[in-house]
Order: structure tokens, then C-alpha cells, then sequence
């Protein structure tokens, strides 16, 4: 993001003509493409290829995470002050259970979100934007319109813009 | 649906979001008046001592415990709304799963104050969480109530979560359509959320995933809220199908208190009656017709075990509750929750805004009832007749249940004004996207 841009960004009112400039565009080569949509679609997503995200392993993490700590915990104040209660067992494997299970459910959450957060400034990062006053304050993307932005060389945003121009898009703005 | 585009959600929510008229400032006013009554009731109770609450020797457990399970079970529908029915994609939860999932969030809130009430002695609350104390004593992991306490503060904390991070999109939203100071103080929770790819496959794998989590959590809550009870060896507590049957009831509860909510809602929002339409409501109305025979159920039931079991002071409780000095407590109970909802079968009924709300209020009063029922009939009839007492309510703890409506509905009220009270997301994700070629 720190790069000076180069390329092409524009506006459209349909989000069709949004997937089909999105598909053209991967069809020529451009990978790093950013979309932008009010809501989640997922014709947007099959335009871009259906990328995954990787935010599942870190949930699994966690819970394995959460699971290890409420077991570690629980035996670690169980054997420290040994406390009899009604003849059971000292250490007692289905009274673990309620604590294990929650532990194990709060911190899949956390790793959940932590992971969301860096691999969305991961992402944000591995690409270019606009760095014009006019992209960073156009305010209908979360309204109801869809935006692409396809960093290019110079050479080539003529190419891009009458892709753009070809699937009706509202506003093409070009910053090099 | 058909008249709503992309635009007109936005505009609908920005409308909520308008300086407050006096109707709300007026409704405000009587509920912090309320609260202000709960909170000074509650200082006096710290002056004067838990004397004060009614709970005596052998009812240990009263109005605040009441209270307590009552609140957990109302935080039970916001959950199963934004996550059970994510799940499953039921299509009348669009509409109303972010003011469900307020009502979660404030009514935990409101839930978590009443132990700390409960002990009488506030400052000491911390004890409740594990930490080694002067004599390296830890606390007790086979006790229900430390279960509680890690299954309530998971539940709080992971409805949070999940509150905000829905949030978050609509935040941009709001932050995107504003201007000055606004658009500052909404930019900040928005975290430049600006709807491109790379946020939004992360964030709705993240929501997924928060769905499916939060599902078995909303089991285990009041499943292990039950099992403070159900541990005991207590005639009418000491019952295997406590968890389940607390579950349906939590959900049941929920359930009316959002159609409580929803309704005056969409009278005070014109623009909302579009969206949170009858069919909504409806199906908040079946849901509450589902688990109201589950309810029912599980009351006659417990009756029938009573009875079979020839356990004698199972049945002594049993006929204690219907028939003892506090059977009005009962058949009120009996007639709120399995009588009133009955003629939710009927369709006319089901779309009728007063008959749904009166019904929904009916449905609250009986499922606090219940908790009161199940909490302190048991104490008040143990095993020992020289045990047995009765319950006397004192003026403090009726004003701090009072208050704790006041403080619920303090947060709800500010939460409409200040938050978008539609997800705007996920009701445009619910609309036929703009298409050139549909046109």
C-alpha cells in the first residue's frame, strides 16, 4: 500500500457488469484485483476464482488452544490444594467437562477473530490502492454500488479503462 | 420485500439514527427513574443487610437467583437468532437478529449483576473467579456454580464478540453516510471497513464460523444454568431433564421478549415496517408455539415422575406446588405459558400485532414466574417438615427486579439511537442483487 499507485479504479451500479469486467480482467492476466460490494456476493467471489480464506485453521488452533489451557488449569488447582468434596474422585474427568468446553469455545472464538484481523491487513497490504482524495472519500461503496481496482502500469491503462468503459461503468478514474 | 433496494435500507437505518423526539426522551426519563428506584434499592440492601431481600433460612435462594435465570434466558434468543437460524438460513431472521442480538448482550449484562446482588456483599464478587487466595485455596471445579460462572462469562463474552463484529459493516455503513464529528466517532468502530473482497472472505468465514461455534454454546448455557440446580439432591431440582427443558424455556422466553422489542420498534420506525414485515413476526410466533409444547411438556412431565417414581417427597413437592400457599404463583405460571400462547395455532392470531404483543408480555411474566417457581417452591418444601418455610418478598427486591428492567431497557433504548438497528448487510444480502440483464 506504501507503493505509489498505478492503474485504473471504477464504479458500477450492476453487479453483473461488475463480474464481468472482474472475469475479463483475470482472463488477461490481472491478479490483484480488489472489488468492492455494500454486501457479500458471491457471484464476485466466483468472478475472482473462489479464494479461500484460511481463518478455519486458527479457530482449530484455538480450540485445541482453549481445550489444553482449561486442562492445564484445572489439574494444576486441583492438585495444588487437595479439596474432597463428597467422596469423588480428586481428579474428576466429566466434572471437567462444563469448564473444558467453554474455555475451548472462548478461545476458538478469539483466535477466530485475531486471525480475521491479520489476514484482512495481510491481504489489504499485498495489494495497491488509489491514493487520490477521490477514491479514498467516495462513500457509496457500503450504499449501492460496486467498485473494482486494478493496479497497472502506465502502458497499459488505456487497455484497462476500455474494458471498464465496455461494461458501462458509472465513474473510471485513472491515477498514475 | 419488493419496493426495497440497497438505498432505502441505508435510508431506513439512517432515519433510527436521527435526534431522539420526546416520545423517546420521555420513555427514558421512566426508565431511569425506574433504574434510579433499583439502584437506591439496592444501596439500602448493602446499608441494612440481605434481611432485606426476603431470602431467609430455608430459602437461601429467592427473587435474585429468580432473577438471574430469568435474564440468562431472555440473553438465550438473541444468540440462537443471529446463530442457530444463520445456520439453518431461516429467512424471518434477517430482519430482526441485530436487535435480538442487542437484547442478548444487555440482558446478560443485566443477568451478571444479580449474583453479584445475591452474595450481599458486592465487593467480594472476585471471589467467584478462580485465584489463589492467602491460603493457596483454589475453587472448587466440581461445584455447578463454578461451572456457571465460566459457562456465563464465556457466554457474555463470545455474545459480545459476536454483537460487534456484526456490527461492523453497518458501522462503515452509517460512517460512510455521515458527515463531521459523526462520521469521525463511527469511522473508529468501523475499522475502515470498506467492503472490498479481501474483508469481506475473511470476515463472513469468520462469521461462519462464530455461527457454528456459538450454537453449542447456546445449548450448554442454560444447560449448565440448570445444573445448578439439577446437582442438588433437592425434591424438584434433582430432575435428568432439567437441561433440556431449561433450554426450550430460555428459548421460549427469548423468543417473546424479542416480539416484545420488535413491536414497539417498528411502531416507533415507520421505515422498519417494510422490513421487520408480519411474516417476521410470525415466525417469532412459531417459534414460540414450538417450544411452549415443550414447556408444557416438560411441566407434565415432571408431574407424571412425581408420581411414578413413588418417591415420597417428590410427590409431597409435587403437590405442594399446585396445591401449597404459593399455588397462585403456579397456575399463573401454568395459564402465562401453556395457555396463553394456544391460540398462537391460529394464523389470524399469529399476524395480530396487539394479540402477539399481549401474549408476548403474558409469555414474559410466566417464564419469570417459572424460575420462581422451580427456585423457591423446592426450597420452601424440602424434606424435613421442620425445614419448611415460606417466602416473603421485601419492597428492596422488587424494586432491584424492577431496575433491572430499567437498566435493560436503558441500554435498548440507547442502542436504537446510537446503533444501527438493522443488519443492512445482511438485508441486502437477502435482496435480489442489481442486475443489468434483469432489467
Amino acid at each position: 500500500m506504501s507503493k505509489k499507485f498505478s492503474g485504473v479504479w471504477g464504479t458500477f451500479e450492476f453487479l453483473d457488469d461488475t463480474c464481468s469486467v472482474v472475469k475479463e480482467l483475470r482472463e488477461m492476466g490481472y491478479k490483484k484485483i480488489t472489488t468492492h460490494a455494500p454486501c457479500p456476493r458471491h457471484e464476485l467471489d466466483h468472478a475472482l476464482g473462489d479464494p479461500q480464506s484460511r481463518v478455519p485453521f486458527a479457530t482449530l488452533i484455538g480450540m485445541f488452544t482453549g481445550l489444553g489451557l482449561a486442562v492445564v488449569i484445572m489439574l494444576y488447582m486441583t492438585l495444588d490444594w487437595i479439596l474432597p468434596v463428597s467422596g469423588k474422585p480428586i481428579i474428576s474427568i466429566p466434572s471437567m467437562g462444563p469448564v473444558a468446553f467453554e474455555l475451548t469455545v472462548l478461545t476458538s472464538i478469539y483466535f477466530t477473530m485475531m486471525a480475521m484481523v491479520v489476514l484482512i491487513i495481510k491481504d489489504t497490504k499485498a495489494h495497491q490502492f488509489p491514493q487520490g482524495k477521490q477514491y479514498k472519500e467516495y462513500n457509496r461503496f457500503m450504499r449501492d454500488r460496486f467498485g473494482i481496482v486494478v493496479p497497472c502500469p502506465q502502458g497499459e491503462v488505456e487497455k484497462v479503462e476500455s474494458i471498464f468503459k465496455k461494461y458501462q461503468a458509472e465513474e473510471v478514474i485513472r491515477e498514475v | 420485500m419488493s419496493n426495497i433496494t440497497y438505498a432505502s435500507i441505508n435510508d431506513d437505518v439512517l432515519n433510527s439514527l436521527e435526534p431522539p423526539g420526546k416520545a423517546w426522551w420521555l420513555s427514558l426519563m421512566v426508565i431511569l427513574g425506574i433504574l434510579g428506584m433499583g439502584v437506591f434499592a439496592w444501596g439500602y440492601q448493602i446499608r441494612h443487610g440481605l434481611e432485606w431481600s426476603g431470602i431467609s433460612h430455608p430459602i437461601g435462594w429467592g427473587v435474585y437467583i429468580t432473577d438471574f435465570v430469568f435474564w440468562v434466558g431472555i440473553g438465550h434468543a438473541g444468540t440462537l437468532i443471529s446463530a442457530v437460524l444463520y445456520l439453518v438460513r431461516a429467512p424471518f431472521r434477517t430482519s430482526i437478529y441485530r436487535a435480538s442480538e442487542a437484547m442478548t448482550v444487555f440482558a446478560v449484562m443485566t443477568a451478571g449483576l444479580f449474583p453479584i446482588i445475591h452474595v450481599g456483599r458486592a465487593w467480594n464478587a472476585y471471589w467467584l473467579i478462580p485465584y489463589p487466595n492467602q491460603r493457596q485455596l483454589w475453587v472448587n471445579f466440581k461445584s455447578p456454580l463454578l461451572w456457571d460462572v465460566f459457562a456465563v462469562s464465556t457466554y457474555m463474552s463470545v455474545s459480545i464478540a459476536f454483537f460487534l463484529l456484526g456490527l461492523i459493516p453497518d458501522l462503515a455503513t452509517v460512517r460512510d453516510e455521515s458527515k463531521g464529528i459523526k462520521r469521525f466517532l463511527y469511522s473508529l468502530p468501523a475499522l475502515g471497513f470498506r467492503g472490498t473482497n479481501h474483508q469481506w472472505l475473511h470476515y463472513m468465514r469468520g462469521y461462519l464460523l462464530f455461527a457454528a461455534i456459538a450454537t453449542p454454546l447456546v445449548f450448554s448455557v442454560h444447560s449448565i444454568v440448570s445444573w445448578d440446580f439439577a446437582m442438588s439432591s433437592i425434591p424438584g431440582w434433582h430432575t435428568t431433564i432439567f437441561a433440556p427443558y431449561f433450554v426450550a424455556g430460555a428459548i421460549f422466553s427469548g423468543c417473546a421478549m424479542v416480539l416484545t422489542l420488535m413491536i414497539p420498534l417498528r411502531l416507533a420506525f415507520p421505515g422498519f415496517r417494510d422490513i421487520i414485515t408480519i411474516k417476521d413476526l410470525e415466525g417469532m410466533a412459531k417459534m414460540i408455539l414450538f417450544t411452549t409444547v415443550i414447556v408444557g411438556y416438560a411441566y407434565s412431565i415432571e408431574f407424571f415422575i412425581a408420581y411414578y417414581s413413588g418417591a415420597k417427597y417428590e410427590r409431597a413437592l409435587f403437590w405442594y406446588r399446585p396445591f401449597g400457599e404459593m399455588k397462585n404463583f403456579f397456575w399463573l405460571m401454568v395459564f402465562c405459558n401453556v395457555i396463553a400462547p394456544i391460540p398462537l395455532w391460529f394464523k389470524k392470531i399469529r399476524t395480530n400485532i396487539p394479540a402477539l404483543f399481549l401474549i408476548s408480555i403474558l409469555i414474559n411474566i410466566g417464564m419469570w414466574l417459572e424460575r420462581f417457581n422451580i427456585v423457591v417452591t423446592s426450597l420452601a418444601h424440602d424434606f424435613d417438615p421442620y425445614a419448611w418455610g415460606t417466602y416473603t418478598f421485601e419492597w428492596v427486591e422488587l424494586w432491584i427486579t424492577l431496575g433491572s428492567f430499567g437498566w435493560f431497557f436503558m441500554w435498548f433504548w440507547l442502542f436504537v439511537k446510537i446503533m444501527p438497528s438493522l443488519a443492512v448487510a445482511e438485508l441486502k444480502e437477502a435482496l435480489n442483487p442489481p442486475m443489468r440483464r434483469a432489467k
